[in-house]
């Protein structure tokens, strides 16, 4: 184990946690619920955990990506229809993370929202055509971490730390009434769906191949894994803390993303305020290209064309003509004009719908002998997996009664 | 099976409340929000604590969302309706304290009706 | 296992990937070609490769939409041009003899071949 590789990997994953979606919910939970969602964010990152772990081993022992075997193990016919899902689910998202960055390029530069759209699109289609991929991932992991401000400005502005660490036990708040009880809920699967996203587990399965890991990257994988969502989701609470701390007292719910930044200005002023953004505009840039490569992956290892950004994008021009197209695609949503807020609460709506059938047959997989050999899933592995599976069903099923009945979380 | 669920699933909470203070609580309550995430932003920026460009932005943005809420409600001519067209009606560098009085009643507004 | 051996049809063959002689990567087995009938010893004759093997086992609008994303192609590989059945397919030529590297030229004329570092 190369501990530079390491260290690299694990900033990789701790500046690409944060999304566009957990942004927002942990800026939103914060301000509604206080502290009391917390322990949701950390629920969620250790499913993440489990279930990037388990692919990321899918990957290395079956030596082939979890798309791939979905569909050994599922059959044509299913897995056309989770192919399909998870392609509408990655679109909504893509475009999200696109509107988002346009956004904040939008607050740092003033530049018009759809221009910066269309000029975000080719920087990130330049950006992934140029660099091989492990500097792709790295690039956008590493400059995510200016969202670390967010961390630096909770301990800055003195929160009770002994109501944060309550915010770690799982339990509802007392007296909601039943309508702030079923929005509490929402912002369950919200937060579940946020920090699980299907494009995950696709992306880091599929990146496993691309950086060539071996058996002997069992324990890298692992550790990535853990230390890298581990410590991310920590910034995801950090900003649900200054939410809570900062928000919530000021009657603010924050309804832009730009809000968020001002968590950072506050206790800072204007550089406290620039770092968040760039912070937020590397995690989100990150987080489009992960999208789209993911559903680029999706495609093309279910009709089993050529893939992988450790070729060059002639070598692999299906692949190539399919991650531009899918760019293009999200670009063309985010023209529309819809509002980035409203693309994320169908991106987590979509993506809690298509959750269960992402995650069974890689929780099936991880545990086939005939396909993972020495590697299947242990006793750990497979309680977890089965909790989480659970759990992720119970919010799927839950998911679109509630985002009626609370009009998408906002009551 | 969802095809027979989903019409009722979207029948329930419009049949609750389709015109009204209730229908328009949702709209309430982000107004409210935008006003005091308004008057959060000239607060910062009065202390220099921001840079134009964001708060150009920003206001561009709060103000556009305002106009959208504005125009989600079903009954306008609302006392609610009139705090938010106060909201609107004010400079962009409007007072925080002058925000906050608009907000104010709008959250007054949004606790009486999810009381009720 | 041999193209000799018993295999089992949906669980062991259809759904791998194929690999030819190069160790090059040339697609998934989409389906089967067998030979043969009721009453009559059944052999496998060729394995399919390409979406437009779906044809049969897909309803007409999903074959459409198919269609659209990934073209109608199918490329038919015989028994003889296969060396081995385990957790993937290997041939014993190279994939272009067969025609399995056609979509892919074809689609690297879209592809420029520079900028990348």
């Amino acid at each position: 184990m190369n501990p530079l590789e390491l260290t690299l990997g694990i900033m990789t994953a701790v500046g690409g946690f944060v999304d566009i979606s957990e942004l927002v919910f942990a800026a939103k939970a914060g301000s509604q619920f206080g502290y009391a969602l917390i322990w949701v964010f950390a629920l969620s990152t250790v499913g993440i955990v489990v279930f990037s772990e388990m692919s990321g081993r899918v990957a290395i022992a079956a030596k082939q990506p979890v798309f791939n075997l979905m569909r050994h193990r599922l059959g044509l016919k299913l897995g056309l229809v989770v192919l399909a899902a998870s392609i509408v689910s990655n679109l909504i998202t893509c475009a999200a993370e696109l509107g988002g960055v346009a956004l904040i390029l939008n607050y740092l530069t003033g530049a018009p929202y759809a221009l910066m759209a269309i000029l975000m699109t080719v920087v990130l289609i330049v950006s992934i055509w140029v660099l091989p991929f492990e500097w792709i991932e790295r690039v956008y992991g590493l400059l995510g971490l200016f969202m670390i401000v967010f961390a630096v400005a909770l301990v800055a502005i003195h929160p009770p730390w002994d109501k944060i660490a309550g915010g770690f036990v799982p339990h509802v708040p007392h007296g909601l009434s039943s309508k702030e009880l079923l929005t509490f809920g929402y912002f369950v699967v919200a937060i579940v769906s946020a920090v699980m996203f299907p494009y995950e587990v696709y992306f880091y399965s599929s990146g496993g191949i691309e950086e060539g890991w071996k058996p002997k990257d069992m324990l890298t994988n692992r550790i990535t894994a853990i230390l890298g969502m581990g410590l991310g989701s920590l910034l995801a609470i950090a900003i649900l803390s200054n939410s809570a701390q900062l928000f919530g007292p000021a009657n603010v719910d924050p309804e832009i993303p730009g809000s968020a930044a001002l968590q950072a200005a506050i206790p800072f002023g204007k550089w406290g305020l620039i770092i968040a953004l760039l912070g937020m505009f590397f995690a989100v840039a990150g987080a489009a290209v992960e999208t789209c490569l993911a559903n680029a992956y999706s495609i093309a290892q279910f009709f089993g064309w050529s893939w992988g950004r450790h070729k060059q994008p002639w070598e692999a021009p299906r692949f190539t003509l399919t991650w531009i197209a899918l760019f293009a695609a999200a670009l063309a949503i985010v023209l529309t004009g819809v509002d980035v807020m409203m693309l994320v609460e169908f991106a987590i709506l979509f993506s809690i719908l298509v959750l269960p059938f992402t995650y069974l047959p890689l929780l099936l997989l991880a545990g086939d002998k005939q396909y993972m050999g020495q590697y299947a899933n242990g006793r750990l592995a497979k309680g977890l997996g089965w909790f989480y599976f659970a759990l992720i069903t119970l919010a799927a099923v839950a998911a679109l009664p509630l985002f009626i009945m609370t009009s998408g979380g906002n009551g | 099976m969802l095809r027979k669920v989903l019409p009722f699933l979207l029948l329930v909470p419009g049949s609750c409340s389709s015109s009204g203070p209730e229908a328009d609580l949702q709209y309430i309550k982000q107004a409210r929000s935008l006003g005091a995430e308004w008057a959060l932003v000239n607060e910062q920026a009065a202390q220099g604590r921001l840079t134009q460009t964001y708060v150009v932005s920003m206001h561009e943005w709060l103000r556009d969302q305002l106009q959208t809420n504005a125009q989600s409600l079903t009954q306008p001519n609302s006392p609610y309706g009139a705090e938010i067209r106060a909201l609107l009606a004010g400079a962009d560098n409007a007072d925080p304290a002058e925000l906050r009085s608009h907000t104010d009643k709008l959250k007054q507004i949004e606790d009486h009706l999810e009381s009720a | 296992m041999t193209p000799d051996s018993p295999i089992k049809l949906v669980s062991e063959l259809l759904d791998l990937p194929l690999f030819d002689m190069e160790d090059k990567y040339c697609g998934i087995v989409d389906d089967v070609e067998l030979e043969g009938g009721a009453g009559k010893p059944l052999k496998l004759k060729a394995l399919l490769v390409g979406p437009g093997a779906y044809k049969g086992r897909l309803p007409g609008w999903a074959m459409r939409l198919v269609k659209l994303v990934a073209g109608d192609r199918v490329v038919r590989v015989p028994m003889d041009k296969v060396r081995s059945i385990k957790s993937a397919v290997h041939l014993n030529c190279p994939g272009r003899d067969l025609g399995l590297d056609k979509s892919e030229t074809a689609a690297g004329k879209w592809v420029p071949r520079w900028g990348a570092l």
